[in-house]
């Protein structure tokens, strides 16, 4: 095959996955200021973010759509540094988490809001996949990418290349170290959270009642 | 349905997975470990500069095995060690047939840490040399790319897309900076540590420093040649003073190559040509004269103990323990 053809087809296909994942990708505000990115979990407003972006008082939400919503903060860990947040919208684009054991040298994009600028993109590879201790003592698995971060980018999604999220970028070491949650670390947090919010989330079972 | 990026993740993570089955941790040093590459089966080819202790280091496989392993041979003058294992375990990292070319997709990988592989993607963004290194070497061909070398990737892989070898990242060669030496270049260093323990390399036995040469002495040369190595010195018992280079000498050929610099002239000071006869072509009173004499053999800058990387107290030793070439 041609190098041309082969270099636009990646082309194509590296649009065609932004164009699929940046409807997914939302901004979080503070009070005054932008203060990072977030992921539409649940097409029912559910949105997942970091816990330090979610630390604000009042909180709202902009959708790639340019709608903003207030934010009503649901469940928050400072430990995995998640926070479950819900919006007034419905019928939203969601960003599915992978249930792929992410591979080092797999392909790695982040989206974000770096420095303030909405919807970036940036690219490199996972580049180790390693444990870290939490405050509380819990091991962790980490997911670190060569892909470059910078403030605002938090709490968005790195992908793969399939547009799936297999983490959430939470922090920024010596500026080349890009650190992620993982897409598993994000499903435990997510369920926990809406087990105990939504403890009747099962079917409820209907009792016919009886004329008397 | 694949689609082209998908392709190129999975051939990336491909590309890790083959060459991570040949990087090692080398565990050698007081700080965190570094990385090797197995040149065979019992060999490990690493940075020298991680080395620091010649008992006492250990090996971690990619499969998680640990391996003691001792100091085959070193040449701090390239930055090169290689470590012997107490039994073969490894499987050698396939050298790429294609020397790198710059633009070209390159994985960094490197194992500091026994919770697997670690990985950078880069292009290679040039290809220098020759470049005189610090500790006296001379290093024909570098890479350099733009992956993150990250803490104790030195000893470490570059990679093809193809997980072939293209060299060994080492930070211990350029004040700090990572920089890549070509795999053909390191494999030929592994081959002659592996039979000799060190780099053997030419000795001559005099000093120079670099003069222009004037019109009358290219006349004299019949041919345009700007530079030469006018001798300010020569080590009595040497090969020089016996081979009859005199202090004056304007020295501007070795063999039949022009020497415009002290890279030329060390270029050719290599291990084969120890012990042979070569004939040395001087300007002397304006006049060419051919000399020949016997190259003598460089005593081995010893791997005892560690010489930081860019301490200041290199030393170039000859047969007397003193004077360059």
């Amino acid at each position: 095959m041609a190098g041309t053809t082969w270099l636009s087809m990646l082309s194509s296909a590296l649009d065609e996955l932004v164009e699929r994942v940046l409807p997914g990708l939302v901004v979080v505000h503070g009070r005054r200021f932008e203060v990072g990115a977030g992921i539409i979990f649940r097409a029912d407003g559910l949105i997942l973010t970091n816990n330090h972006v979610a630390g604000h008082r009042r909180l709202a939400v902009s959708l790639h759509n340019g709608r903003e919503y207030e934010a009503r903060l649901l469940a928050r860990d400072p430990e995995v540094d998640l926070a479950l947040m819900k919006i007034g919208a419905h019928d939203l684009p969601v960003l599915p988490l992978t249930r792929t054991q992410p591979r080092v040298g797999q392909m790695a994009l982040a989206f974000g809001h770096p420095w303030g600028q909405r919807d970036m993109l940036s690219s490199g590879i996972v580049s180790a996949l390693t444990t870290a201790q939490t405050h509380n003592g819990r091991q962790i698995p980490i997911l670190r990418s060569d892909v470059p971060l910078a403030p605002g980018n938090s709490g968005g999604p790195l992908v793969n290349a399939l547009g799936e999220v297999m983490g959430l970028n939470a922090m920024i070491v010596g500026g080349d170290q890009s650190i992620s949650i993982p897409a598993e670390i994000m499903r435990e947090f997510a369920e926990k959270a809406l087990s105990e919010l939504e403890p009747h989330s099962e079917p409820r079972r209907i009792i016919p009642e009886t004329v008397i | 349905m694949s689609n082209a990026f998908e392709d190129l993740s999975n051939a990336m993570a491909g590309a890790v997975e083959k060459a991570g089955k040949s990087t090692v941790l080398v565990d050698a040093r007081r700080r965190f470990p570094a990385s090797g590459i197995a040149y065979t089966a019992d060999l490990i080819l690493t940075a020298d500069h991680v080395v620091e202790r010649d008992e006492d280091i250990k090996i971690i496989l990619f499969d998680g095995k640990q391996i003691s392993a001792t100091v085959a041979g070193r040449d701090p003058g390239s930055d090169l060690a290689l470590l012997r294992l107490e039994q073969a375990a490894v499987t050698p990292a396939e050298v790429s047939k294609e020397p790198a070319r710059v633009g070209q997709f390159a994985l960094a990988l490197g194992r500091p840490s026994d919770e697997g592989i670690q990985a950078s993607l880069g292009v290679v963004s040039a290809i220098g040399g020759p470049v005189r290194l610090q500790r006296g070497g001379l290093l024909e061909r570098y890479i350099r790319t733009d992956t993150i070398p990250y803490p104790g990737f030195s000893g470490g892989p570059l990679v093809a897309a193809d997980g072939s070898l293209l060299g060994l990242n080492t930070s211990g060669l350029a004040h700090g900076a990572a920089l890549t030496i070509p795999a053909e270049l390191a494999w030929r260093t592994a081959e002659m540590l592996a039979k000799h323990g060190h780099i053997k390399r030419g000795y001559l036995g005099l000093r120079s420093q670099s003069v222009e040469i004037p019109e009358a002495g290219q006349k004299a040369l019949k041919r345009e040649q700007a530079m030469g190595l006018l001798i300010v010195g020569v080590e009595s018992g040497s090969p020089a003073e016996k081979g009859g280079l005199m202090v004056g000498d304007i020295l501007v050929g070795f063999g039949d190559s022009r020497v415009l610099d002290h890279d030329a002239l060390f270029a050719h000071l290599t291990g084969d040509v120890i012990g042979k006869s070569v004939s040395i072509e001087v300007l002397r009173g304006g006049k060419p004269h051919t000399i020949n004499l016997i190259v003598d053999e460089r005593e081995a800058v010893s791997g005892e103990g560690f010489t930081p990387p860019f301490g200041g107290h290199h030393r170039h030793r000859g047969p007397k323990g003193r004077g360059r070439r």
